[in-house]
């Protein structure tokens, strides 16, 4: 065992300091690419703290390890009986609260950037909504009104509501370089929206609005799943946005509002029908059961 | 004068005579009644290490369900009823009670007292945890409760979660939480009253010091909990509306109760890691603390500042920003006492003369994983990174590497140390150093691929996963690591059980250890001490000894 206490650890180091300039260290550790602003000033905060953190955590075991190494008890060593000397103590401390300082900051100023909502780029949709923005998170003035979405959790399944009523479920088509605003609520219990991709998680919980944004980049589908326990269904619960070009997002809205139009027409057509069909059975019944 | 008999001649009978005077109780009925602090804490230590066994039993089922994708071997009703019993009996179970019969048993020791202020309070705090264990899993018998590790409003109220297994775990937690709160009251009590003389608050052990600050931030945020689950079980069944969003009630708060409730028991767990650690570096170095004091001052921090940060998991909710900017600073603070005390433990080990035995090993492995763990804390305290990773296995991967760091490595790094105190025998060394590379070797490969898993934007708590990018590889390689944990953690539990009976004879001290648990016999008889010594140090046997050598 003793030998085997240096020796493991001690490789391990001399591997990790092998692979590290490589970088290749680092690279399992990216997170999903961002895809909107907000996605990617959180994702920078994100490597500044994993390098802090990094260093962190070598600093501490390479410390154990040399001290195990160097002070290990063997014949004819005597521990020194060493305390502080003074002033060592708010030294150190100082020292550790300009990090704890300069980490505050970090996390102040990369929140703020995070929540600072672009207006949408020249490619964008223009005048996408005519609502007033009512919202935690301050739309941005010039420029087009950003497009408001409406994001309700229920168990287990995302829908999506747009600024003229049109909805769909499970997957969000908007077009690209327009500003979303998205608010969150929820029918029944609390649910987690995520996709990663295009910014962080909110909870969707009844009674209480929740805001954030995203703008795309890029044309593509962006996947994401419900990251808060919402009962038997959760694992399944998972989201979808496609973004698409302003042209494509426009007919996608008139086709999705016909469908809706037509399911309902035929619902209703149904609804009458069997209305009709009861009413002729219950004349029928009333005749039978008529004495 | 003449009247007095001569010394040298012994009475014929001894004047009292407790030798065949036949019990007045059973042994087990003694027993369940005491109030002795050693007795608790013996009962504390045994139960929390059989919940332990139950807790990893639930963390392999639900990593052998995550071995491959979409795997059907364990159904979603079953995997949600594990994952919500799995929760509660890894932190109120296993990791604060076997901190508490830890600090049962040998708080009053290290202060020179005979017992505790309040017994039958203590062990009534006991019992009630035990009934709250016994309630939790009594669910089982019917329909456990299947709405997640913390069951959130409105999804664990009655129209979503309409069997009683909510109602047990709300039940057994608040039990738990009562107990806790009654161990707070005679601990504090204690530790307030029956210091030996000369034990000054600047010369209490810092294990001791360790309970008291826990003591505190349990004896406030027990009650919390126990509000918040007499709540909800008022909302489950007389109509409350607490919680209820349609009447007038919030979700939110049972969010920002059980909230702050956790965060404490998270820091609980951590002070009493760092309590353990600061004994036992000291006596396996040879060295005395490096401060003392800062020791002291950084773990009174780390108890004011860990439960304020309690919205630090809030993020996500629809809250003010000013609020999250609130809990990112008390969590960023916390750098500074965290900090402190590494550095502290690390001046200890320097210059020193390390002897690698148990103990030490365990402490080594706790304050590494630690690190590693409150390193992705820092992070994650950032609100931005919290938005991208909250709620993915990356930031549950931080968290299994807490509470494996000092629930785990720390616990046992306690139970090693002070087992020859509880039972008179020594665990084995070589079960020993074979569970602690299973348990390093198994958070690493457990916790890792979680993160990376996390990355790729796999959430907590899902009883399937979809197959994209690497998650099967990273699940497959996450469950290999958590087998290798619970090979671990088997392997000191049976060290525990055959030594109890097997281990090598310890006597007094085995360590060499400056505290006064060590001047007590092992394991030491009820009144503890023949004679209790003043105390002149923070070192008050290796006093005793300096001063039996210089006469």
């Amino acid at each position: 065992m003793p030998k085997r206490l240096v020796l493991i650890p001690a490789a391990l180091a001399a591997l990790a300091l092998l692979v590290m300039p490589a970088g290749a260290l680092a690279a399992p550790f990216s997170p999903e690419e961002g895809h909107s602003p907000n996605a990617d000033d959180s994702i920078a905060a994100y490597w500044v703290m994993f390098l802090i953190g990094g260093v962190a955590i070598v600093a501490i075991n390479a410390a154990l390890i040399a001290a195990v190494v160097r002070f290990r008890a063997r014949r004819g060593r005597e521990p020194a009986r060493t305390r502080a000397v003074r002033r060592i103590q708010p030294r150190v401390g100082i020292a550790l609260g300009l990090v704890a300082a300069a980490v505050f900051v970090i996390g102040v100023v990369s929140t703020t950037r995070v929540r600072d909502v672009e207006p949408s780029g020249p490619d964008g949709l223009s005048a996408a909504s005519t609502r007033t923005a009512q919202l935690g998170l301050t739309a941005p003035t010039g420029g087009e009104k950003p497009l408001e979405v409406l994001v309700s959790g229920q168990q287990w399944v995302w829908r999506y509501e747009y600024p003229d009523g049109t909805f769909s479920y499970y997957e969000m088509v908007v077009p690209v370089d327009t500003t979303v605003m998205v608010t969150l609520d929820s029918t029944d219990v609390v649910h987690r929206w995520s996709v990663p991709a295009l910014g962080g998680r909110f909870d969707a919980v009844p009674g209480r609005d929740n805001h954030t944004w995203f703008k795309a980049d890029e044309e593509g589908t962006y996947e994401g799943q419900a990251s808060t326990f919402s009962g038997p269904g959760y694992a399944t619960m998972r989201a979808r946005v496609r973004v698409v070009s302003v042209a494509e997002y426009e007919a996608w809205l008139e086709q999705q509002a016909d469908d809706i139009d037509e399911a309902q027409s035929a619902v209703q057509e149904r609804v009458d029908e069997l209305a009709g069909a009861g009413a002729a059975q219950a004349v029928d019944e009333a005749e039978v059961t008529e004495p | 004068m003449s009247t007095i008999p001569s010394p040298t001649v012994a009475p014929s009978r001894p004047e009292v005579v407790t030798d065949g005077i036949p019990e007045a109780s059973p042994r087990w009925f003694a027993r369940a009644a005491s109030g002795d602090h050693k007795v608790v804490g013996q009962l504390y230590v045994g139960a929390a290490l059989s919940f332990l066994v139950f807790a990893i039993t639930e963390l392999v089922l639900m990593r052998v369900q995550l071995i491959v994708p979409e795997s059907t071997i364990i159904s979603p009703e079953i995997f949600d009823q594990l994952l919500s019993t799995f929760g509660p009996t890894a932190v109120l179970l296993f990791g604060i009670p076997l901190a508490l019969g830890l600090i049962s048993y040998v708080v009053p020791l290290q202060i020179g007292a005979r017992g505790t202020a309040l017994p039958h309070l203590g062990a009534l705090g006991f019992w009630l945890y035990l009934l709250g264990g016994v309630t939790l899993y009594a669910s089982f018998l019917y329909e456990p409760s299947a709405a997640g590790a913390n069951p959130l409003p409105p999804l664990s109220d009655v129209v979503f979660s309409p069997t009683n297994g909510v109602d047990a775990w709300v039940m057994g937690v608040g039990m738990v939480a009562l107990g806790f709160t009654l161990f707070a009251i005679n601990m504090l009590a204690t530790l307030h009253t029956l210091r030996a003389p000369g034990m000054a608050w600047r010369r209490l052990p810092l294990f001791s010091w360790s309970a008291a600050v826990s003591s505190w931030v349990l004896l406030i945020l027990g009650p919390v909990m126990l509000a918040a689950c007499a709540m909800l079980f008022i909302d489950r069944n007389f109509s409350g509306v607490f919680f209820d969003p349609g009447e007038g009630g919030s979700p939110i708060l049972w969010q920002h109760l059980s909230s702050v409730f956790f965060t404490g028991a998270y820091t609980v767990l951590l002070l009493f890691a760092f309590g353990t650690i600061s004994e036992i570096l000291p006596t396996f170095s040879g060295k005395p603390s490096f401060s003392h004091r800062a020791i002291a001052g950084s773990m009174i921090a780390v108890g004011v500042l860990g439960p304020l940060a309690w919205m630090q998991n809030m993020y996500s909710a629809p809250l003010p920003i000013g609020w999250a900017i609130f809990a990112m600073a008390a969590a960023v603070a916390l750098l500074i006492p965290v900090g402190l005390l590494m550095f502290n433990w690390l001046a200890t080990l320097w210059g020193g003369a390390l002897r690698l035995r148990a103990p030490l090993l365990f402490a080594l492995g706790s304050i590494s994983t630690v690190g590693f763990g409150l390193a992705g804390e820092l992070g994650y305290s950032v609100i931005p990174v919290g938005w991208l990773l909250d709620n993915t296995t990356a930031a549950q991967a931080d968290t299994y590497y807490v509470i494996v760091g000092a629930g785990i490595f720390g616990g046992f790094a306690a139970l090693y140390y002070w087992f020859p105190k509880l039972t008179g025998r020594r665990m084995s060394e070589g079960l020993a150093s074979t569970s602690f590379w299973a348990l390093l070797v198994g958070v690493h490969l457990m916790a890792i691929p979680m993160a990376l898993a996390g990355l790729d934007g796999q959430p907590i708590d899902i009883y399937k996963y979809y197959d994209t990018g690497s998650l099967d590889t990273y699940n497959l390689i996450a469950s290999i690591g958590g087998f290798v944990l619970a090979i671990g953690v088997l392997t000191t539990l049976v060290n525990a059980a055959r030594s109890v009976r097997h281990g090598v004879e310890a006597g007094a001290d085995p360590w060499g250890g400056s505290t006064l648990e060590w001047f007590a016999l092992s394991p030491p008889p009820p009144h503890n001490f023949d004679l209790v010594p003043d105390v002149r140090g923070a070192e008050p046997l290796r006093d005793i000894r300096d001063s039996v050598r210089s006469r």
